[in-house]
């Protein structure tokens, strides 16, 4: 195992380039330290993250929102910026997991740990959220749809990092909003289904909307079809057996240790339908 | 009634308090179990990892045992470590130990043992249903009249399931065994409920090697449950083992993985239940219950469990045409064993979920039909022991009243008729015995032991253990409140077998109910020899027969006289009653339950310290409902699970509105609260579903993928 606690963000940067070998970053380490002890992680190659100001903070500039890759999740719930113009994505994180778990627990480490559970990914998917990932050659920003392309694999070269989270200040404006966290418990529990919503609604139409589902697909998704099936139809024009043939082609829930793939399946169809009539 | 602080209160929260792992011996090195992961089979090899030294580590195996390869328990069925068979996932087969704690854990994560796999049954209803699978004692209470039933009567029949539960104590099993071959005394530290019990076990393997073996608990043990009865005497054993053959100190705490995965569990049940009941009168007039428990390989303790569950389980009602038939099941899993309940919360589970099967049928609400059946003084239990009181009735009232039941039934189905969501409220009741089972009480003739010093300070020795629960705090306040001594003179003496006389095992709800109300005698009795008012005084002008050593036995009440063959006459001499009620809040979207609230009456007799038996009563309750709820342990075609993260303990979230009462506290005599809390509720969170949605599940826990099957082509309106 090799450990390394880099001074800044530009050494580590450098260190990335010339790293051989899969190298993992320590941030709250509530994934990693996990994966370590139970064998699935072996002899790693760690950076350590999580004292790098760089990575850290939450500000607001040019009409967006930035979120550093190592902000905890407690530092969220309690960010002022955040309740003012992000309060639906603040309010939802409240079921992550518990307080103990929110104070170590960051954004960067949850999105990058790439898990199918990971609970602020169907969040930050309908805010249409980007994240920055940088080299010391260059800094790119990506949607985060379009980060993850298989079960716990995602498109972050070997000598990249998350530094940012960015999302638009006006992201949630005028939407009505819907989150469920679906777990065996109220608290410290993986999620087994999980919705997150927004719609525009004109009349009794639905102008606009926005689905993603978590612990559902290899990694959180946008249900694509399912949202242009929806939009511009009122609650009457909308044949949910049509819904749910669209669903069958966008998710596939399997049965686990946790669940079931039918009552993954039927808690999604519910929740899209409450959250339709809401 | 005083609710005095717990001793181990403040050295518990700025952590000074020792549990075992925090205790440590000069050299010491530590130890790790090395157990079957192939269910039935045949060991073949064991092959070490490569690029260890191995002799570095000290390895045991049931060929270097010089006593008995037998765990001793009530059937002493069970080895201590595999020889050439092995019978379960889990079992174990080797003791390694070596001085680097994760250098072990890796060697033996990457030893690999070859089997010659033979068939096993793993699956719980392949157990139960199977009666082939049925061993050991098969227990029977007849009180049949041997008339048929009257045609009229109605006949139900159902089959009713229970899972595994997991005791989840925070602190995971333990043990430290320090050999001492000067004196030939095995000395083992354990975090334990029966230090007596440990000793056997060590004393069992080692046989003539050593000369005794003394156990002290550690200062602090992090909850047991009923999972620190009997395991414990298997770890000591192995961990002596090591001691002695490394001649070094040997530690061994389980990770929570393996703790989880084989340690013992509540064992699950099937229990098939037919009764007839009269649609005149709503009389219940014969029933005949079938009581299977999956044991696991071994029977272990398990015939006590047994034991306790056919004797509850005809739950609180007089029928008066009543067989029970108990029987053991085999299977490939590992031995289930104590937790508080003890068969007891199986059976209740059970019957408490027929009764609102019959009155749904009948059309009498759960109440009224229970009213009805609820036996009374004057009448009997199966067993013929005579009902000398109407309290289970008067908690049933009680508990009625308080939650407003009646008027809730009304209100919630109204609200139901608008809602897609669901809300519904559920009774059960139910009762333990104190104590060991029959005779028990009688052969472990347990003994006390108090010391009187110079300075007037009072030393208790008793081998009950204080696991969290409050027992030394609540012992010795039961001694020093009989004769208005200062608490702070006052102490139970941490349990040591060589210091401790044997006071029996913290288990059966007897601490306090066996043990505190003789001390509470031995009290009244010292002052009484001594002819003291003021103990203080009294020693102080006393001082030449100072310190002073006294010991008393219990006697047990002449009126408890059992048949053990037949189970005939009285089971246990006093009952704790209770009864509750819960409300759900049903969510359709997910299937899920939300536990709302609960009440729950309890009589428990004397209530020596009002905030430690509230504490207690609400953690039970609590772990009953989450039985009932949500814990599940074993999924069919994915095994069994591996901590926390899967096995759904409740969180202080999902705790509802728990509203305890005691009744009939105005009585001198301390009954069982241990095991009580935990026995009633589970039924409640289910009849509450059946008045939420009018569907009955009969398999507890009622986890949403469980509803989702039962509702799915049923349209539960709106
Ligand atoms: C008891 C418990 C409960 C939990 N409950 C929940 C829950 O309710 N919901 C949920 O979603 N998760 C839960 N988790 C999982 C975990 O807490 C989260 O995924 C968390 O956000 C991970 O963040 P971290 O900072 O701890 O990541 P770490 O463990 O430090 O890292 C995780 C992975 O991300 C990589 N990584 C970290 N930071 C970066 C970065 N800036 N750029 C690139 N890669 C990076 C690391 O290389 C590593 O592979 C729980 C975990 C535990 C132990």
């Amino acid at each position: 195992m090799k450990f390394i606690k880099p001074e800044n963000i530009d050494s580590l940067l450098e260190n990335l380039e010339d790293n051989k070998g899969r190298t993992y970053f320590l941030a709250g380490g509530t994934d990693l330290n996990v994966q370590i002890k139970n064998g699935i992680i072996r002899n790693p190659n760690i950076i350590y993250i999580n004292h790098l100001s760089e990575l850290n903070g939450i500000n607001a500039a040019n009409g967006s929102i930035i979120i550093g890759a190592t902000t905890s999740f407690h530092e969220i719930l309690e960010s002022k910026i955040i309740r003012l113009h992000l309060p639906f994505f603040q309010k939802s994180l409240e079921s992550f997991a518990s307080p103990l778990l929110q104070n170590s627990a960051t954004i960067g480490g949850n999105i990058a740990n790439g898990s199918p559970t990971a609970d602020v990914v169907p969040l930050l998917l309908i805010l249409d959220a980007e994240i920055e990932l940088s080299s010391k050659t260059r800094n790119r920003s990506i949607y985060l749809k379009d980060f993850f392309n298989g079960y716990k694999q995602n498109v972050m070269e070997s000598n990249e990092i998350i530094t940012k989270i960015i999302i638009n200040k006006s992201a949630e404006k005028n939407f009505i909003t819907f989150y469920e966290k679906v777990g065996s418990r109220k608290a410290l529990a993986i999620s087994k289904v999980s919705l997150a919503g927004m719609k525009r609604v004109s009349g009794y139409k639905i102008t606009m909307i926005k689905l993603s589902v978590g612990s559902i697909n290899e990694y959180p998704r946008r249900l694509f079809k399912v949202e242009d099936y929806l939009t511009d139809k009122t609650a009457s024009e909308i044949d949910f057996t049509k819904v749910e043939e669209l669903l069958d082609k966008e998710i596939t829930p399997i049965t686990d240790l946790r669940s079931d793939k039918e009552y993954r399946y039927h808690v999604c169809v519910n929740l899209i339908r409450t959250f339709i009539n809401q | 009634m005083k609710s005095i602080r717990k001793i181990d209160a403040i050295p518990k929260l700025n952590g000074s308090w020792k549990f075992l792992d925090d205790y440590s011996y000069e050299e010491m090195i530590h130890g790790q179990l090395l157990y079957s992961t192939c269910h039935h089979g045949f060991i073949k090899k064991i092959a070490f990892p490569d690029g260890y030294n191995l002799s570095e580590f000290t390895m045991v195996s049931a060929k270097d045992i010089p006593g008995e390869n037998i765990v001793p328990e009530p059937e002493c069925d069970q080895p201590f470590m595999a020889e050439k068979e092995v019978f379960h996932f889990g079992q174990v087969i080797m003791g390694i130990a070596h001085p680097d704690r994760k250098l072990l854990r890796e060697f033996i994560s990457n030893t690999k043992i070859e089997y010659e796999e033979l068939s096993a049954i793993i699956d719980i209803k392949e157990c139960l249903e199977n009666q082939k699978n049925a061993f050991g004692r098969e227990l029977t209470i007849d009180h049949r009249t041997g008339k048929k039933p009257d045609p009229n009567w109605i006949h139900h029949h159902k089959i009713y399931y229970t899972p595994h539960q997991e005791q989840a104590y925070l602190e995971p099993q333990g043990m430290i065994a320090v050999w001492q071959p000067e004196d030939k005394i095995m000395f083992v530290r354990a975090t334990c409920q029966c230090p007596f019990f440990v000793k056997e076990g060590v004393e069992t393997i080692m046989s003539d090697t050593i000369k005794e073996a003394v156990i002290e608990t550690s200062e602090g043990i992090g909850g047991a449950f009923g999972g620190k009865e009997d395991f414990p005497s298997l770890l000591a054993g192995i961990t002596s083992l090591l001691s002695y053959k490394s001649g070094k100190p040997v530690k061994i705490v389980l990770e929570r993985e393996d703790d989880i995965q084989i340690t013992t569990k509540r064992h699950p049940a099937r229990i098939e239940i037919n009764s007839w009941t009269d649609p005149e009168t709503k009389k219940i007039m014969k029933i005949d219950i079938d009581y299977r428990l999956d044991a696991g390989a071994y029977q272990t303790l398990s015939p006590v469990v047994l034991a306790r569950g056919v004797l509850h389980a005809i739950s609180g009602y007089c029928i008066p045409d009543a067989f029970i038939r108990g029987r053991l099941f085999r299977s490939n899993t590992p031995s289930n064993g104590a937790f508080r309940g003890f068969g007891a919360p199986q059976a209740f589970a059970a019957m408490e979920a027929h009764i609102d099967d019959i009155a749904a049928n009948l059309k009498v609400n759960p109440y009224e039909f229970r009213k009805i059946n609820i036996f009374k003084s004057g009448d009997e239990f199966p067993t013929t022991q005579p009902i000398l009181e109407d309290h289970l009735s008067d908690c049933l009232e009680c508990v009625i009243e308080k939650s407003n039941y009646l008027n809730k039934l009304k209100e919630f189905k109204e609200w139901n008729k608008t809602h897609k969501d669901k809300k519904g409220i559920g009774i059960s009741i139910g009762y333990h015995g104190g104590g060991y089972t029959g005779n028990g009480e009688k052969v472990l003739n347990s003994e006390v032991k108090v010391v009187i010093k110079k300075d007037a300070t009072v030393m208790i020795f008793v081998a009950n253990t204080d696991m969290g629960q409050g027992a030394h705090t609540t012992l010795a306040q039961m001694f020093f409140e009989a004769i208005d001594h200062p608490r702070e003179k006052c102490l139970v003496q941490l349990p040591n077998t060589s210091k401790t006389p044997n006071s029996g095992p913290t288990v059966a709800s007897r601490t306090i109910y066996i043990i505190g109300n003789l001390l509470r005698k031995f009290a009244f009795k010292i002052k009484d020899e001594l002819g003291f008012e003021n103990l203080e005084d009294y020693v102080a002008s006393n001082q030449n027969e100072f310190p002073r050593e006294f010991r008393m036995n219990f006697v047990q009440d002449p009126s408890v006289v059992f048949d053990d063959e037949n189970y005939v006459g009285v089971a246990y001499k006093d009952y704790s009653w209770a009864a509750c009620v819960t409300e759900i809040y049903y969510h359709a979207d997910t299937y899920q339950i939300e536990l709302t609230k609960n009440w729950s009456v309890m009589d428990i007799g004397k209530v020596v310290n009002q905030k430690i038996a509230t504490g207690q009563a609400e953690g039970g309750v609590l772990q009953g409902l989450a039985y009932g709820l949500c814990e599940f342990f074993y999924k069919p075609g994915y095994g069994r699970m591996h901590g926390f993260t899967d096995y759904a303990l409740p969180t202080t979230m999902d705790i509802p509105e728990i509203n305890i009462e005691f009744i009939h506290t105005d009585t001198p005599i301390a009954k069982g609260l241990g095991e009580i809390p935990m026995d009633f509720p589970a039924p409640s969170v289910r009849n509450a579903f059946h008045n939420a949605t009018g569907v009955f599940i009969d398999e507890i826990p009622l986890i949403p993928e469980r509803i989702l099957g039962s509702i799915k082509n049923l349209e539960l309106g709106i």
